[in-house]
Order: structure tokens, then C-alpha cells, then sequence
């Protein structure tokens, strides 16, 4: 494990996998699927979203498999990306014939081994409460994630958790080289998501679109995300709801 | 620190690591023993995200100002030392350290403080995060000290991943990454709080942990339940 260089670093060198995907398209989860398959040396990845509190659907899929995987998933209402979704942390299945699989997920493992995926590993596509969906990944052979893989995993899910939340605010998807330049090392601080939290209430809306409301402002304001955040916190920016044309909300 | 008050800190945390235990009021009761037992003025514990980043997971006081502190040694101070050395670091005094860590030691005395002491928390070999402890006077801890310190450092690193189930690194980074979440939903459960009350983040969380406590409710869960709207404060 490494320290925030590293962290930043890392960053980086995500977006220019996505980059060498999208070559200069608009980036979309598929250009973030294929650059995850090709950084983190996995045969496939599917992307499974919420729609509505109960519904989720398949986003995405590099190929068959990996498009059987979520639909096992989503059928049986088991499987490494359900867990996700609830736990809010990944779940590493490195080997789907261990014992461990099928007592645990009794009908998805059979299928999934069926399917030919040998394992599973499941990132939520999560910010604290603001729960999107799940990004899999698979492979045909054995063997748990090293860590520098998961950390890479985890980065790529994180981007296509800003490109679903951004998406749904209606902010225009970026080439990846501006998206990166984008990716905000304050994102992360604490106050960040207490705005989030206060922005809720302040908008009458769920913490996903407060949170793309927080983002979208400091995109438009060109400040970084932890600034305005405290800007929030502190009282000084409130939002108010949209008039029906939309519209910028400082007072 | 008395033996009886030490004693009750073992008993107190002990008790909290039965089955279905709330991991963030865990590790928030542990600093603010942490900082009892040992004679600090205050306690932080920060984790290593998987991603290669420390973030703050509970301190002993949710005065921003001091989680803010903790904060700025995602970047640098005695903390990532601590997690990438795998050893204790002791800054007696502060004004030592001026040049080490400019921005940290600024702020750190801004706040008040004089010293700071931080002590990994490792399983077996892996480092994990650190437990930090900050006093408003200069002075090394002594041995004794350190050692008891080492001691809460551990039962948190098991009390955080309920070790007696850590067998793979999978599990580890699964339960790491979990935790380092539920951080993030309290964080949002107190905005909504602070918002609709008109109080301030203090305060917030300080009503969101005594509700969860009254209720007999997983600190975790009640915040998510705030923040998605199907419960209010």
C-alpha cells in the first residue's frame, strides 16, 4: 500500500487507459470497461446500475460472459455484485469452485461457473448513501487480485461512478484528458460530504443529485470541490431549487 | 491514567466486540479513551484506502478543526510516516518539526498542540492505518505509555476488522473499504442534520451518535436511514 503520491499518480495513469480507449470520443463506461479489462489484466467487466430503488439493470458488458454474470445476478438476486451493492465494500471471489462461493452464493456460482468465469470481483459504485450500482470483473482463471490491481480496480470504479453522476446531472462527458484534469484531490474531504448532506435538504433532493449539483458548481465556477464544499459547511453558498429553466443557485 | 480507568477501557472496548458491533462508534468510543487513558488532549485514527490514500476514520473529538488536522496528514505529517515506516513516531516537540512538515505543524499549533505521537496499526504484515495522539504540551510520551498506547492501537486494528474472520487479504481490503465508507455516510448523515436543525457538525453527530445509541441502532446504519430519508432527526 502506498501514500497520496502514489494515489495521485495512479489517477493519472487511469485516465490515460481510458484515454488510449476513447481516443479523444466523449469517455463512456464502455470506454472505462475496456480500459479496466486491459489495466487490471481481466478477461471482462460489466457495469450493473440502479434505476429506481428496486430495479438495476446491466449498463454495460465487454462480452458474454461478463454480460451472463449480471444477469445471473440480477435474476437470482445473489452474487458478488449484490453483496457489493449492500456492503459498500468490494467483494473478491478469486476462486468461484472454493467452497466458500457456493455456500455463499448457492445458485449464482454454478451459473457463473457455467458461464466460464472462474472469478469474480465486485466494486460498488458507491459515495457513502449515494449508492449507483456495481462494476464486475472476471476472469477465466483462478487467483486473487494483487493489490496493486485492486487499487486500480477500485480507481476505475470510481470513474465510472463520477461518469454515472455527472451523466445524471447532465454535464457534457468530457475527453479524458479534461476529465482528469478534472479529478479534484479535495473530492475526498470530509466536508465534501457534509455538504452533500446539506445540500439535500437545502434542494429537496436525493444525496446523488446534491452531490452532482456540488460537482456541477465547481465545474462551472472552475474551483476546486473541497472549497466550495466549505463554502457550504460554513454557510457562506446556499443552493435553492431550480426555477424550471434551471439556472445557478448562489445567494 | 489510574489502573481503574485503564482497566474499564479494556472491559468497555472489549464488550463492544460481540457480533453485529458498530464499527464507527467503536473506533470513536476507542479515541475517546485513547485520549483518557493516556493523557492526551485528543485521539484520531486514520485508514490506508486501498487506493493509496489515508483518510480519517473516527477522532475523539468531532471539533472540525482537529478532523481537519488529521486531514492535512493525508499529504503529510507524522501519520503517513507512521503507515509507510510500520513504526511509531514521536514529535515531542513540535516546533521541531517546522521544517519537516510546514503545513501540519502550522495548523497543529494553531489548534494548541505541542506534540503528537502516532503508532501503527498493523495485522500481521500489513500496515493498515494509524492511531494519532495529539497534547497541547511538548514531552515524549514514555515507554510505559507507548506501549499501552501500541496495545489500544491493536485492539483497534482487530475491533476494526473483527480479525477472528481475516484470513485472506481479500477480506481485509473488503472490510477496510467498508468502513472507510461508512465514514462517508456519517459524514452526509450530519449535513442533512446540520441543515434541517441548524446546528453545527459537532453537534450533528454528537445527536446522530446518541440517537443510535438510545435506539440501540448501528451508528452506520441510522446515518444512511437520515440521508436516504426514510428516517429524520
Amino acid at each position: 500500500m502506498s501514500g497520496h503520491d502514489v494515489g495521485a499518480d495512479r489517477v493519472v495513469r487511469i485516465w490515460v487507459q481510458v484515454g488510449q480507449q476513447s481516443r479523444g470520443d466523449p469517455v463512456s463506461v464502455a470506454h472505462v470497461c475496456a480500459a479496466a479489462v486491459a489495466g487490471v489484466k481481466v478477461d471482462g467487466a460489466g457495469v450493473t446500475v440502479m434505476v429506481s430503488p428496486t430495479v438495476r439493470e446491466t449498463m454495460h458488458a465487454t462480452d458474454r460472459v461478463a454480460g451472463e454474470l449480471e444477469e445471473w445476478q440480477l435474476t437470482f438476486g445473489q452474487g458478488p455484485c449484490v453483496d457489493a451493492f449492500r456492503g459498500g465494500g468490494p467483494v473478491l471471489a478469486g476462486d468461484l469452485r472454493g467452497a466458500d462461493c457456493l455456500a455463499r452464493w448457492p445458485v449464482f456460482t454454478p451459473a457463473a461457473l457455467d458461464s466460464g468465469a472462474r472469478a469474480v470481483f465486485a466494486m460498488p459504485l458507491q459515495v457513502g448513501a449515494i449508492r449507483l450500482g456495481v462494476l464486475d470483473l472476471y476472469r477465466t482463471r483462478p487467483g486473487p487480485l494483487s493489490p496493486h490491481e485492486l487499487a486500480d480496480a477500485l480507481a476505475f470504479a470510481d470513474t465510472v461512478g463520477m461518469l454515472l453522476l455527472d451523466g445524471a446531472a447532465g454535464a457534457q462527458p468530457d475527453t479524458a484528458e479534461l476529465a482528469w484534469q478534472r479529478d479534484d484531490p479535495t473530492a475526498h474531504q470530509a466536508q465534501v460530504h457534509q455538504a452533500t448532506g446539506m445540500i439535500l435538504v437545502q434542494l429537496g433532493v436525493n444525496a446523488e443529485t446534491a452531490f452532482a449539483r456540488l460537482r456541477a458548481y465547481a465545474y462551472a465556477h472552475d474551483r476546486r470541490l473541497g472549497d466550495v464544499a466549505r463554502d457550504v459547511v460554513e454557510r457562506r453558498l446556499r443552493f435553492k431549487p431550480d426555477p424550471p429553466s434551471g439556472g445557478d443557485n448562489e445567494q | 491514567m489510574s489502573e481503574r480507568q485503564l482497566a474499564e477501557a479494556f472491559v468497555e472496548i472489549a464488550d463492544t466486540l460481540v457480533d453485529d458491533f458498530d464499527v464507527m462508534d467503536f473506533l470513536h468510543q476507542l479515541t475517546i479513551r485513547c485520549a483518557q487513558v493516556l493523557g492526551v488532549s485528543a485521539a484520531g485514527v486514520l485508514l490506508a484506502d486501498q487506493r493509496g490514500a489515508l483518510r480519517v476514520v473516527a477522532a475523539s473529538t468531532e471539533q472540525t478543526r482537529l478532523l481537519e488536522l488529521l486531514q492535512l496528514q493525508t499529504d503529510q505529517g507524522p501519520c503517513p510516516e507512521c503507515f509507510h515506516t510500520g513504526r511509531p513516531v514521536a514529535v515531542a516537540d513540535l516546533t521541531t518539526a517546522t521544517h519537516r512538515w510546514p503545513r501540519f505543524v502550522t495548523a497543529a499549533r494553531q489548534i494548541g498542540f505541542a506534540s503528537v505521537h502516532a503508532l501503527p496499526m498493523r495485522l500481521r504484515t500489513d500496515v493498515i492505518g494509524a492511531l494519532n495522539l495529539f497534547d497541547s504540551q511538548p514531552g515524549a510520551l514514555d515507554e510505559d505509555t507507548i506501549r499501552l498506547a501500541q496495545a489500544l492501537a491493536d485492539v483497534a486494528t482487530i475491533g476494526l476488522l473483527q480479525a477472528r474472520a481475516i484470513r485472506h487479504r481479500e477480506i481485509l481490503a473488503e472490510q477496510l473499504q467498508t468502513a472507510l465508507n461508512s465514514r462517508v455516510v456519517i459524514e452526509q448523515a450530519k449535513g442533512v442534520i446540520a441543515e434541517r436543525r441548524h446546528l453545527d457538525m459537532d453537534q450533528s453527530f454528537t445527536l446522530l451518535r446518541s440517537t443510535a445509541r438510545t435506539n440501540n441502532r448501528q451508528l452506520s446504519d441510522l446515518a444512511r436511514a437520515v440521508v436516504d430519508g426514510s428516517e429524520t432527526l
